[in-house]
This record gives structure tokens, sequence and C-alpha cells, in this order.
């Protein structure tokens, strides 16, 4: 150990030891379940990581050290791993575990790799934990080379540029660690994420100026360091200009919120600048997505066809689906009765047999399901782990009252509007609707006269500006809403025909503004 | 017991079997112009029950059948096909309206699952295109190649859809190249496929044991980024590489960094004076 510790710009080892009593590694440790912790040391106890995370051993000359200890230490690592793999075959308690840990084998200190490793161990355990949101890696213009003061005009987003953001992990920790305050030190640990394509990057920041175990180990005055020092993810979708960046969580005592806030300010601004290299300048912009889910994280926003293609456009991204040129057999329409199996029929046969008012409410409840997968695809179902846990929108619709046409269509809709709000938000479109539930297709004519009137109303609104918008905010909760919509729309309980394309989740969005019926903000998933 | 199961299921993959072939005779018969003059009612005798409602059916069917036979010839030929399409969202822009970009992908002598890319027009007053939804991977800069063959009807920017899908098709072509390349470079190196890498260090004592003469020396060979530009190699010899490729597979530049150092040495073994990634995969495989 360092006798005196220098401050540094220099980066957390992963060796660095911290003391099992620091409340840190207790919370840390504690959160695991048994069987977790007993592979995680299992895993510590491997050949390869000898060098981040040896444990205390007795040195075979002196015979007595430590054997009146509760816990005495071993004498080599083949026994401790026996003894660990012993405890996984027995049942016991979390605690005798941890104890063993913490006062036996590890009396020395937990090392910072340690401490990582538990904690994504943790994430494995608990997918949920974190919460994610997603940004989108931007090209920026090459900046103006005249140097006439420009200096301090931000840089324009380069909405041509051709540059796909190429990412090369220890560079980027490199230029992310000097971007990172002197007086705040980092540890970094990168983990390739066990099942989905993402690669981890843990950073643990710390408020210290100093990288030694003295500077970790609590000054006498102040107690430990490590009640400022947080964690932040930041995860890399594998081939997919975007970055996962989780909301930091305190570790040890409460820290106050804003100066949690700026620390990840701090790294999410330091996030473009280390990926940027001289002449290639990248910025990020949110992308109205955070969940807990990473999974829908990596299909909202990964490197496959998902993208922007949710929701009913799934049927376009589905990769399981054939579709050759060279195959000319016919395809069967995607909601054809031959698609869905021999069953339907059976039942149709039976439906016969039913008194008319019993079909007429098969018929709906099979026709509710056909629309639901009509306009939720493949997507949207409560067993496929892909669910968002909150969908904030706020809908900026003027209310309906001053729309000339359409009133009876409104009325009924109210009528079988559900959920306070939902009455207001196709408003706007209820001309269009209505015309198009007449069905046939409509007339060159008849759109251009649409568009007319859009235009007119568009002026409109622009022109009195004193037209009535509520203030309608809707929040979604639960632990899959689209799912839960989806069954809505199944039982007849939402109309799924006249149901807002944005209540199918196919935005890609978790917050946004509505207006004319349709997500505004974000526009539109395309681009 | 397990017998009579085994039974069944192979009678029932007989039956699957059948039913498709059933199927694409059903197709080519119906789609044969012998089957079409022997359907159409010949126009001297107009007779009452030629026109019997089998044979309609059979006409309608048989239409159909002509029609998709001719999109697949299309697809097939053309590689870039346009097709029509509703929005269900009942407050989409235009009426639902939606023009589908269809861009054919052929790799190892298959079709792959198409490319699409959903056109809406959202402008109020021009009718000018814009990107609704699409299929694109991420690594292709849809959202740049839109931005200058697709611009919203702002200034003088004109819209050109015919350049932007030739250009669309190019990117999304070149990049499946790039990833069959990298494949191509793996096999001649006597790399496995990519479960076989994932197997594990078995696998790779067995690629040692094998010892191709050309390949013995590489040991991994990965594309390195996003779009499949940089492969990163490595040397038996603990060298490792970056390979930079152009657009079209010309080798803009290789590096190989061993334990001294550059090792300018490993380059030109494995470079040789080709000047295209699949030159290199030729001299690999030639030995």
């Amino acid at each position: 150990m360092a006798r005196i510790s220098i401050p540094t710009t220099a980066r957390l080892p992963s060796s660095l030891r911290v003391a099992p009593s620091n409340p840190a590694v207790s919370k840390i440790l504690n959160h695991l379940s048994r069987g977790s912790l007993l592979s995680i040391v299992l895993d510590w106890l491997d050949e390869n990581n000898q060098a981040l995370a040896a444990p205390y051993l007795r040195a075979a000359e002196d015979e007595d050290d430590g054997l009146d200890d509760l816990n005495p230490p071993a004498q080599s690592l083949e026994e401790l791993q026996e003894l660990y793999a012993d405890l996984q075959a027995r049942k016991g308690s979390k605690r005798e575990v941890l104890d063993r840990i913490v006062e036996g084998d590890w009396r020395h200190g937990l090392s910072l790799y340690q401490l990582a490793m538990a904690d994504l161990q943790y994430l494995y355990d608990h997918p949920l934990s974190q919460k994610w949101s997603a940004y989108r890696i931007m090209p920026l213009k090459p900046a103006a080379r005249d140097g006439g003061g420009d200096e301090h005009t931000p840089p324009l987003v380069d909405n041509e540029s051709l540059m796909v953001p190429r990412f090369h992990p220890s560079t980027f920790l490199n230029a992310l660690q000097a971007q990172v305050l002197p007086d705040v030190k980092a540890h970094y640990n990168f983990d390739r994420h066990r099942s989905l394509p993402l690669l981890l990057l843990r950073i643990f920041i710390l408020d210290s100026p100093y990288n030694t175990s003295l500077g970790i180990a609590a000054p006498k005055p102040a107690p430990t360091t490590f009640d400022t020092s947080r964690t932040v993810y930041i995860a890399f979708p594998d081939a997919s200009p975007h970055v996962f960046i989780s909301k930091p969580q305190t570790v040890g005592a409460s820290a106050a919120a804003g100066e949690s806030k700026s620390l990840r300010t701090l790294i999410v601004e330091g996030i473009p600048k280390a990926l940027s290299r001289p002449r290639r300048r990248f910025t990020l912009k949110s992308t109205s997505l955070a969940t807990r889910n990473l999974e829908e994280m990596v299909e909202r926003r990964g490197a496959q066809r998902t993208n922007s293609a949710a929701g009913g456009w799934g049927v376009y991204a589905d990769e399981t689906k054939k579709e050759s040129p060279l195959d000319t057999v016919l395809p069967t329409p995607p909601l054809s009765e031959e698609e869905e199996g021999g069953g339907e029929r059976k039942r149709k046969k039976r439906a016969r047999a039913l008194s008319p008012a019993a079909r007429r409410e098969e018929r709906a409840v099979k026709r509710a399901r056909l629309v639901a997968k009509a306009r939720f695809g493949e997507s949207a179902r409560v067993d496929d782990g892909k669910g968002v846990e909150r969908v904030d929108v706020v809908i900026e619709d003027a209310f309906p009252e001053d729309e000339p046409t359409g009133k009876s269509g409104r009325r009924e809709r109210l009528r079988d509007g559900e959920r306070e709000g939902e009455g207001e938000e196709e408003e706007d479109d209820d001309s269009q609707w209505q015309r198009r539930s007449k069905g046939g297709r409509r007339s060159r004519a008849d759109i251009d006269l649409e568009r007319e009137r859009e235009i007119e109303a568009d002026r409109q609104r622009e022109a009195e500006g004193g037209q009535w918008r509520p203030n309608v905010r809707l929040t979604f909760r639960g632990s899959h809403v689209f799912a839960g919509l989806r069954q809505l729309v199944e039982h007849g309980i939402i109309d799924g025909e006249r149901m807002p394309g944005w209540l199918t989740g196919e935005e890609g969005v978790t917050v946004g503004a509505v207006r004319n019926g349709r997500i505004r903000g974000y526009k539109g998933s395309g681009v | 017991m397990a017998s009579l199961d085994e039974e069944i299921e192979s009678l029932q993959a007989r039956a699957s079997a059948l039913k498709s072939k059933l199927q694409i005779q059903t197709s080519t018969l119906l789609a044969a112009p012998s089957t079409r003059k022997l359907l159409t009612p010949p126009s001297s005798t107009l007779t009452t029950d030629d026109t019997t409602p089998l044979r309609q059916k059979l006409l309608a069917r048989s239409a159909i059948q002509r029609a998709h036979n001719q999109q697949c010839l299309y697809r097939a030929c053309a590689g870039l096909t346009l097709f029509r399409a509703q929005d269900p969202d009942p407050s989409a822009v235009d009426g639902g309206a939606i023009l589908g970009l269809r861009v054919e992908i052929v790799s190892r002598a298959k079709f792959l699952r198409p490319y699409y890319v959903l056109l809406n027009r959202p402008y109020p007053e021009s009718a000018y295109l814009r990107v609704h939804r699409h299929t694109i991977p991420a690594c292709i800069p849809l959202a740049g190649l839109a931005a200058r063959w697709l611009p919203p009807p702002k200034g003088e920017a004109k819209q050109d859809l015919a350049r932007f899908s030739r250009v669309l098709r190019r990117e999304v072509v070149r990049y499946h190249h790039r990833l069959g390349v990298v494949a191509d470079l793996r096999k001649a190196a006597g790399l496995g496929g990519r479960k076989g890498r994932a197997a594990g260090e078995g696998g790779e004592d067995e690629l040692e044991a094998g010892a191709v003469p050309a390949g013995g020396k590489l040991v991994d060979i990965t594309p390195a980024d996003a779009e499949a530009k940089q492969i990163s190699i490595e040397w038996a010899n603990g060298c490792a590489g970056r390979l930079v490729m152009g657009d079209d597979g010309e080798i803009i530049k290789l590096v190989a960094v061993g334990e001294g150092g550059r090792d300018r040495e490993a380059v030109r073994e494995l470079l040789g004076g080709a000047a295209t990634v699949e030159d290199v995969v030729k001299r690999l495989a030639s030995g």
C-alpha cells in the first residue's frame, strides 16, 4: 500500500482494494442472492482472476495465523474452491457466506473489480433494476474554418452525413477519462452482456482526487468517501449508432439528488466527446425512449430490422417469414384462416349450432382478435419480455367543439371511450376517419379536398391561437403497457380499428406529444 | 408405443411435404398458358354452361397466380420494386397511403428476406415523400441518404426517389457483400463459421491441429465495426492487425502490430500485392 496519496488524473485501478467494513461493500454484496454470491465467489477464485481478486491465504510457515478465527484462512486456492463448491451444494444462509467473504477470505479488502463483478451479477439477476434511456449518436458538421470567433456557436447536427459512428472500447475509455474532471475518480469495467448483443460499461464514480487505497480508506473526520460515489452503466449495442445510459443509483448513504444528476450530466456530456475523433464530431440526441427493459431497448434501438418497424409493421421485419421471389406459391394473406390453423374452422362449424346472439358475439370476439393482430402484429404479447413499464403522452389537440364535421361520430366515440382522456385524442381526424369508414377508394379529388381542409385548419389554428386546447396528459403504467392495450383490444374494450397508431407502441417512444392523432416531436420513427 | 409415435410423426411430416408439393403443382398448373387456354371458353361457342361458377373461380385464381408470378419475376430481376400499402392508423397522414420500397438482397445464391422502406406523404402542400417506417439495419446511414435525396419541401431542394432508391440499394448490397467477403476470408483461412468460434477453445485447438497451410497462421478474422468496413485479423504469433476496406472492397490500409511494433512482414505475406479483399481470399484459398 502506498504510504502517501498524490492527486492524479489517472483512473482507479481495478486491483484497488476496498476495506470490507466499508458500507458500500456490504451493500453491494447484500443485494445478491446466496446462489449468485457463491457463483461469483467461485469466479473470483478462478485462476485467471487471481491478479485482481486474490483471497487472503495463510502462508504455509506460520501455522497459527488466525487459527483461533471464526473463519480461518485457507492455505491454498484449491482448498477454497472446494469449500465454496461445498457451500454451493448444501443449503444454508446467505449470512454465513457473506461473513466468510467479508471477515474470512477477503478480510484484506475486496478489489474494485470484484465489486464491479458483484454489481453486474445483480444486474443479470434483476434485469429490470436499472432505468435506461436511449440516445442516438449524431454526427456534427465540421467546424467552419474561418475561425472568426464562432467558437461559442455550437456545431450543427449534420443530417446529410453518411458516416456511421465507430466505437472502440479502449480508445473510448482513454478519451472518456480525459473528459472526467481531475477531482473525480472513476473505475471502469467492461463486460459483455450474457444474452443480449451489448457491451456494458460500468462506471463507478468516487469523489476523491486520489487513486490509492488511502484515498478510499476512511479519512477520520469525514465518513467514507463512498457516500457520494455512484454507479452509471453505459450499454453499447452492437452495430448500432445508439447508446443506452442508466440513471445513476446511490450506493451507501443518500446523496443530494442534484449532485448525482450533475455527475450523470458530466458523463453524458463526456460520452460524445470521447466518441469523437479529430474532424469527426458526434453528439448525443435523446430518442424519447426510457425503460427498464434492456431487451426492448435492443429491439427498438439495436442493429436489427425491428428498429422502426414496430407494432403492426413488424410483418415487414419478421426474419422468420420466407419471401423469396423464386417461390411461386401464392402467399397466404397475413390474417387469413389458413394461417390461423385448423382449429378455427372447427369452431366455425360449431358456431352454426349456436343461437344468433351467441354467434354474433363469437364473430365479434374473433374480429376483435383479428383486429388486434392487424394492429399489433406479433408484438406486444404479454410473455414476450419486451415490455415498457411506463408511457407518458401529452395530447395537444384542440377541443373538438369547433370542428364542423363528424359530430355524430365523436359522440359515438365518447360513448365507447373507456378511459379518461382517450376520447380526445383523435378529434381532428374525425372527418378523415368518417370518410374512410364509408368504404371504397377515395378519388384524387377527395384527397386534394382533404388536404385543402387540413391546410385551412392549420391556418385557422395559427390565426386564432385562442382555441381551447385542454391539457390532457396520459400516463400508462404496468409491467408491459402495450401488451395490456393489446389485451383490451382483443377483448373488444378498445375499438381496435379506430385506435390511434401510437397506442400500439409502433413509434417506439415512451415520451411523446400527440397532435392530430400522431406523435409529434420525435418525427416519426422513420428517420 | 414409441414406434407408433414415430410412425405418426413420419406420416405427418410426409403429409405436410405432400401438401406443399401439391401447392407448388397447383401454382404451376394455374399459371401455365395451356391451362388458361383450357379454362377460357372459346369465343365461338357461347354456351351457358361455360360460365359455371367453378370455372369463374378458377379463372380468377389463375389471374391472381399470374399476377403473383409477374411480381416475382420483377422482384427477381429488378432487385428494387415498389408496392402500395395501407397504414392501419386511422389518423395516419394522407389517408394512410403508403408507398413501399422493396430491396432484394442475394447472398450465397439465396434471396434473403428483402428490406423495406415505407414512405408516406405528410407534407400538406406538396406530394413530397418522407420515410415513415423501414427495416434497414442501423449500420446503413438511411437518415443521411433521406436528407440528401428526399429533403422536406423547404427551399429549392428537389426530391429524387429513383436516385434515393438506387443509392440505398447500393449501400445495402455493399454491406452484404462486405459481410460475405469477411465470411469468405474466414473460410479461406480455415476458420470455422461463427458458431464454431462461439464453441470456444476446443474448436480452436482443432483448427490448429487441422493445419490449413495458408490459413494456419491466422487465428481470427472478424468484422470490427458496425458497417463491416474494418476487419480485425489475429495471427497465431500474437500479432494483431486491422484491415480497412473501401466501398468497393479495395484494401485501403492494413496494419499489423506484433510484439516488437509494426509487423510489415506479416502484412506483406498476407497481401502479396493484392488490391482488393477478394484477391486476398483467392490467395489464401490457393494456398
